[in-house]
């Protein structure tokens, strides 16, 4: 997760990436900032298989063992979960183990998808697929498509600056695919979103692009309907509820904009202040060439500048790769959800238009005309749709946040401690000689 | 040019006035009372500790910001007993004046140095105004330390110019300026002459001058980029402040999550305004390596003063040499080395035996006092480097102790820095669990 330059990733082959953890070992940095909503149930599926899912490359811990910090969040978890009510989980889905693929025209990455389930839509217990990340930017527009009055969760960003970023450093690919998991976990959480035909596919069928070009595969009745409503309508009254959540995610997201500049600008000073302390420590070294009985104490504190240096940069490298992707993931959340909120005004909006016409027209029977009974039902669905989605939002929201920011002062406090520590060794070594003398 | 040896009319009698001049007497006495802590752990060897300073009645104490004197009081032991003499101001340019007086002195002496006469090495947000109270108070501190430092100096403290600095109120440059001192002071060009041609000075010396000025160009970088580190770390701290206003605005639209959204932005406010503290604590240390810098012009100093006295040797042994030689030519009649007498004669006609017999006797009496001088030179040259080394040694042993405590205490405050950090970090950790 930090330290050195970049490494690239090893070229297609057999074997993952030697370095990778295992998405369910226990490194802490994960658990703190938000990698999983769901771990604690793949955490107690891997044991009660008791399968190869427990050998860890690099010999981390499943998460439960690990500090106390995350096995309470797993706790927490647990408990806020409202939809398991005391029912057992019956799907859980992993993304790990990326690798590079290179062909003639282009070179990519692909990451695991593996599924266990006991649904019966499944005919296998479990699957194992390979996607890219043009899969998931498929899935999720199908499921926009397929279930418009749901919110769908955002992904990583699509476009990454060449050159500024190098696609496939380890950093990259593995923040990216924490983020991926991520998208494919809240879609396993949501009771509908899960029995999706097009998520179905997507982590079970061994040729995706075959599904793919089937083109208008499977359209939900809502999906179709709703995708027929054009704009042009307009809102009457936006009722209350969704007024507020409406200017809540407009102030939400402002707010995250500014939190995300905050940090990237600490960021950037963090790393001025890493070059002048990589100059700092060294002319200590300096000096300690001139000294005699001044040497050790001299370079000792050479030494432990450079520790500190290492520690900081161990702590940019962090947010960097931790913090700010979740950030941005929740902007682009609210902004998708805004849309979202759009679609319904432009329902209700084609409802009321319809209804007036109605009223309107007067001759018309007592009983209300079939096409109005729709807009409806299809109103009355999307409102209800929309607030079960906006309360399992705030809900998974909250933790998040807490997450992320309790991981955002664990790293800090770290730092801390590895500078305290570095310091407080050499105080012995700078009064020994004192004494002796 | 004069030596400086203890001269009976510079020294103070050690009758009536020893106590203060000695080391272990009324000078630190009074620092050692009036500020509290800090002693000296071993009073016998000389040392100073520097102080934080900021205490009332320190040994240098208040100032008229206007015209920049200092105040300080002296104590007399007289039959045993303290008293408080009446305090007198002094202006930096005294100091300096003082400090040149002892140059010229005590050539032989690592001369402790005065404080930066303006703030250099400074990182943005410390003022460089002279003017600036901190930087005022700083260079304060810094003074108290010069006359420490000359008051612990076994031989320094015992100068009679050195008292009256401390006692005598008014006309205290005259009597400085009509000690002639500024007169004996060697010239620089000439100073600067003598490094160059000086042919057989003591290693020791060449040595000495070249670590002193490796000393002083590392000193100097370490200065310079401490100023810039404490530059980014003002700016990370400072740009965690915007968390808290943000926190609290984000606070505003959440319910379950906004009390420990608020109550973390607080902490986040603490963490930065935290810095201004830590990085004042950490001028203390800079000030300490700044002493040395300066030093390092101190050691120079008595390296100079080798070279010149050494090349004085050397070219005193050549004029002799010479003159040797000249007369041997007029006794036997040879003509190796040019004179002018020579050259006249050749072109003249020849000189009369009286006339030569009359010239041999001049050099015969040059040459006796030539002989003499280089004698004196010689031992005044063994001399001083004897006393030179014993304060150099004396010095080294000085810079270790201090560099060391200025070490540590610096790591003392990182390690605080540390511990701060941790605290505000578990604290805003608190407020977000509660989110």
């Amino acid at each position: 997760m930090s330290g050195g330059p970049p490494k690239a990733l090893p070229s297609t082959g057999p074997h993952s990436l030697r370095d990778m953890p295992h998405p369910l070992a226990g490194s802490s940095s994960e658990e703190a900032v938000g990698g999983d909503s769901t771990p604690s149930p793949d955490l107690l599926m891997a044991r009660s298989f008791g399968d190869k899912d427990l050998i860890l490359p690099n010999g981390g811990t499943p998460a439960g063992t690990s500090s106390p910090a995350s096995s309470s969040s797993l706790l927490n978890r647990l408990q806020l979960d409202d939809d398991l009510d005391g029912e057992t989980r019956d799907l859980f889905v992993t993304v790990d183990d990326p690798k590079k693929h290179v062909c003639t025209m282009e070179t990519y990455i692909t990451y695991r998808i593996t599924t266990k389930s006991t649904r019966v839509e499944f005919d296998l217990p479990e699957y194992s697929v390979r996607r890219r990340y043009q899969d998931f930017d498929w899935l999720r527009n199908k499921l926009e498509e397929s279930q418009p009055t749901h919110l769908i969760p955002p992904l990583p960003e699509k476009f990454v600056v060449k050159g500024v970023v190098d696609r496939f450093s380890e950093e990259f690919v593995e923040t990216r695919r924490k983020a991926l998991d991520k998208f494919l976990k809240r879609i396993t959480d949501h009771p509908v979103l899960s029995f999706n035909e097009h998520f179905h596919v997507f982590l079970t069928a061994k040729d995706l692009n075959a599904y793919k070009k089937q083109g208008m595969a499977l359209l939900t009745r809502v999906g179709e309907s709703v995708k027929h409503v054009t704009g042009g309508y307009k809102l009457r009254s936006r009722p209350l509820e969704f007024a507020a959540i409406g200017e809540y995610l407009d102030t939400f997201a402002l707010k995250l904009g500014t939190i995300d500049r905050i940090a990237q600008r600490i960021i950037k000073e963090e790393i001025e202040y890493l070059v002048e302390l990589r100059e700092y420590g060294p002319v200590y070294s300096t000096w300690s060439t001139l000294e005699g009985e001044l040497a050790e104490p001299l370079e000792g504190v050479s030494a432990c500048i450079g520790n500190c240096s290492t520690a900081l940069e161990e702590l940019t490298d962090d947010m960097t790769e931790d913090f700010l992707p979740v950030l941005r993931e929740y902007i682009l959340y609210s902004d998708s959800m805004k849309s979202v909120l759009k679609k319904r005004d432009q329902v209700q909006a084609e409802y009321e238009a319809k209804l007036e016409a109605v009223a309107l027209r007067k001759e018309d029977r007592p009983k209300v005309p079939a096409d109005v009974e729709k807009c409806q039902d299809r109103m009355e669905c999307f409102n209800a749709d929309l607030k079960a989605d906006m309360e399992r939002w705030q809900n998974n929201k909250r933790q998040d946040f807490r997450q992320l920011l309790m991981g955002m002062a664990d790293k800090n406090i770290q730092y801390y401690e590895k500078c305290l520590m570095a310091w407080e060794s050499i105080i012995p070594l700078l009064q020994e000689k004192q004494e002796a003398k | 040019m004069e030596q400086a040896p203890p001269d009976p009319e510079r020294q103070l009698q050690p009758a009536p006035l020893e106590p203060l001049g000695h080391p272990d007497g009324g000078l630190e006495t009074v620092v050692g009372e009036e500020v509290e802590g800090a002693r000296d752990e071993s009073p016998g060897d000389g040392t100073v500790r520097r102080r934080g300073g900021r205490g009332p009645g320190a040994c240098v104490g208040a100032y008229n910001r206007n015209l920049m004197l200092f105040l300080f009081r002296s104590v007399e032991h007289i039959d045993g007993q303290s008293v408080l003499t009446d305090s007198l101001w002094r202006r930096y340019s005294e100091f300096e004046l003082l400090r040149n007086y002892l140059l010229v002195y005590y050539p032989h002496i690592v001369v402790p140095p005065l404080p930066e006469k303006r703030a250099e090495f400074v990182w943005h947000k410390l003022s460089a105004d002279n003017m600036d109270p901190d930087f005022v108070e700083r260079r304060r501190i810094g003074l108290e330390n010069f006359l420490l430092r000359v008051a612990s100096h076994p031989i320094l403290c015992r100068d009679k110019i050195f008292y009256l600095f401390l006692t005598q109120e008014g006309n205290w440059k005259e009597t400085v300026n009509e000690t002639g001192f500024q007169l004996k002071a060697d010239s620089r060009l000439k100073a600067l002459n003598a490094t160059f041609r000086v042919k057989n000075p003591d290693k020791r010396f060449t040595e000495l001058k070249h670590y002193s000025d490796e000393l002083q160009s590392v000193i100097s970088h370490l200065l310079r980029v401490r100023a810039r580190v404490a530059d980014r770390l003002y700016g990370v701290y400072k740009v965690h402040g915007n968390y808290g206003r943000v926190f609290s605005e984000w606070s505003a639209i959440e319910k379950e999550m906004g009390d420990g959204l608020q109550s973390a932005g607080h902490h986040m406010d603490v963490y930065a305004s935290s810095i201004d503290d830590i990085l004042e604590d950490e001028e203390h240390y800079a000030d300490q390596l700044k002493e040395y810098l300066f030093y390092a012009e101190a050691l120079r100093a008595v390296c100079r003063k080798h070279e010149l006295m050494q090349y004085d040797l050397e070219m005193a042994a050549q004029d002799l040499a010479s003159r040797k030689q000249q007369c041997e030519e007029l006794a036997t009649g040879t003509v190796r080395t040019f004179s002018l007498k020579g050259m006249t004669t050749k072109l003249f006609g020849q000189e009369t035996p009286e006339q030569r017999e009359a010239r041999i006797k001049v050099l015969e009496e040059q040459i006796n006092e030539g002989e003499q001088q280089l004698k004196s030179k010689n031992l005044e040259g063994r001399e001083f480097v004897k006393n030179a080394w014993a304060d150099i040694e004396r010095f080294k042993e000085q810079k270790n102790r201090d560099l060391k405590e200025a070490l540590i205490s610096y790591a003392v405050m990182q390690i605080s820095m540390c511990k701060k950090g941790i605290q505000v970090w578990t604290n805003a950790k608190e407020c977000f669990s509660k989110m």
